[in-house]
């Protein structure tokens, strides 16, 4: 009898692990699903859309809190079926690189756009009173905003722009593209125009000017704007301690194939909480103070006092209906052998 | 790694120039701030020149727990500074020393500069800084005097010798995919 000849070596080999995500439909609550028969071995720097790529992370973990009960029956009170508790899990690790999607992220809550503020607006934490917004005409793009010949010269090569629309107090998520923030009641906005802007994830930075138009560097996020829609310079962003909203996206993390084989964790929905060192110690003691506190950065040494500034960011699994079968799971880890490697 | 080599020389010797207007060498008959490249120079065995900053590279490698698309690398720097003092007689060669050491932490300070593209006229930014450590200023070292037992440290020869070192870092042009 013979074989085939097969890889001997079937342990997968990593350095890093690389972060996608993508957003949710929060109004309809159904999630970006990675296909890993459509999409497994996509290059890693070019992932299908509309997966996100959120760079290089460290410290990566996942936590499993789902524990089993077992059944006991008979004299000797032997185990005779298990059942699950409530399904529970986590997922930590440390966004190495800044932008807005990670701040959003590791922050959890609305993240604020600062619009550039008129002088003589009074000082506000996340931004004041902004400059007046500038529209877009018809033909713009998601690479190209077209806003007429009066309007460019107020903007300059290098300037961030938040692109959407005026809020119209409207009750429910808003931003384009990528559910930003909830209104619950527009006065508790101060029934502010510019707030989409303030908050929306539809943002560029300007690469070129035209005669008639900004050229951006990277596309909306949210694909063409619309004609009439607002654009203001973004001066920074900010995340706050506090807040009421839940971001919730889809993830996906891959571990990066140094020996062939392809490893991805895929979470329909994540959603961020803090660590589970943290919450745990917090249910287990009575005493809130002996908790380790989470800590929403690290400062990674490079050579003291020299470092880099980590953002941890620590997410909550939430459920997602497996339609091949209706199981409620919260996560899928699927894993691409390498060629010719061995099965079992 | 060309652009972080290119905007750190660039970085001491303009400030040098502001600095101090007067520190300047002159070399292949071009008069300039006293911040020399080593490896930038003709190749002809001439004696190094006192009273200037000779930068030299060493070894680079990625720093240590730095991952990302773009890797913080960190590159050893060596500047070395030689002085005969200002008077023939040499005895002000230490605080001749002393004010070069001054001159090379004022230049060094603040630590960081853009790095910018210097093969293009105007130079371009591309977009990161480099960022150095505090300069480590080396032992005093005397020579061109008898060795002398009581002063192993030779300072009491004519020409005084410092050697700074330094870690520059630095996000490679490379992309890690």
């Amino acid at each position: 009898m013979s074989t085939l000849p097969v890889r001997a070596a079937m342990v997968p080999i990593t350095r890093r692990m690389r972060a996608y995500f993508a957003p949710m439909n929060r109004t309809a609550g159904t999630p970006t699903i990675f296909d890993p028969g459509k999409y497994g071995m996509f290059p890693l720097d070019q992932p299908p859309a509309p997966w996100l790529d959120l760079g290089w992370i460290d410290n990566f973990q996942r936590f499993c809190l789902t524990v089993t009960e077992p059944l006991r029956a008979g004299a000797q009170g032997a185990p005779t079926a298990q059942f699950h508790k409530p399904l529970d899990a986590r997922v930590e690790f440390d966004f190495r690189e800044w932008g807005k999607l990670q701040m959003a992220l590791a922050g959890g809550s609305e993240h604020m756009n600062v619009l550039a503020s008129d002088p003589n607006a009074n000082a506000q934490p996340s931004g004041g009173t902004p400059v007046a917004a500038v529209y877009a005409l018809a033909g713009s793009t998601a690479n190209l905003i077209v806003l007429g010949s009066g309007a460019v010269p107020g903007f300059s090569v290098g300037d961030l722009i938040a692109v959407d629309a005026d809020y119209a107090q409207q009750i429910g998520y808003v931003g384009t593209g990528i559910s930003a923030a909830y209104v619950s009641n527009p006065v508790n906005v101060n029934q502010d125009a510019n707030y989409i802007r303030r908050v929306t994830f539809n943002l560029g930075r300007v690469a070129e000017t035209t005669v008639t138009g900004l050229m951006l560097a990277q596309p909306l996020l949210g694909g063409a704007p619309a004609a009439g829609v607002g654009v203001q310079k973004v001066v920074a962003f900010v995340d706050r301690e506090g807040g009421s909203f839940f971001q919730e996206w889809s993830a996906l993390f891959v571990a990066e194939e140094e020996s062939g084989g392809r490893v991805c964790f895929h979470y329909p929905r994540l959603s961020p909480t803090v660590s589970v060192q943290t919450s745990m110690r917090l249910s287990l003691t009575s005493q809130a103070g002996s908790a380790k506190a989470f800590q929403r950065e690290e400062d990674v040494e490079v050579a003291a006092p020299i470092g880099a500034l980590a953002l941890r960011a620590a997410f909550q699994a939430m459920p997602h209906v497996d339609e091949n079968d209706g199981q409620t799971v919260v996560c899928y880890r699927s894993y691409f052998p390498a060629a010719m490697a061995g099965v079992y | 790694m060309q652009f972080t080599k290119d905007s750190f020389y660039m970085a001491l010797q303009t400030r040098l120039a502001a600095l101090n207007p007067q520190q300047t060498v002159t070399l292949s008959g071009a008069t300039r701030p006293a911040v020399i490249v080593a490896e930038n120079e003709l190749v002809i065995p001439i004696v190094p020149l006192p009273n200037a900053f000779y930068i030299e590279w060493g070894a680079a490698q990625v720093a240590a727990r730095q991952t990302g698309s773009r890797e913080l690398m960190e590159m050893e720097c060596v500047i070395s500074y030689h002085t005969f003092g200002t008077v023939e007689s040499g005895v002000d060669r230490g605080r001749t020393l002393a004010a070069l050491d001054t001159e090379l932490l004022t230049i060094c300070q603040p630590q960081h500069t853009s790095k910018r593209d210097y093969t293009q006229a105007p130079s371009v930014d591309v977009g990161t800084n480099i960022v150095w450590t505090a300069p480590v200023l080396g032992k005093v070292a005397g020579s061109e005097a008898p060795p002398n037992q009581a002063l192993p440290r030779g300072t009491e020869g004519v020409r005084l010798e410092r050697v700074v070192s330094l870690k520059v870092l630095f996000f490679p042009e490379v992309t890690f995919l």
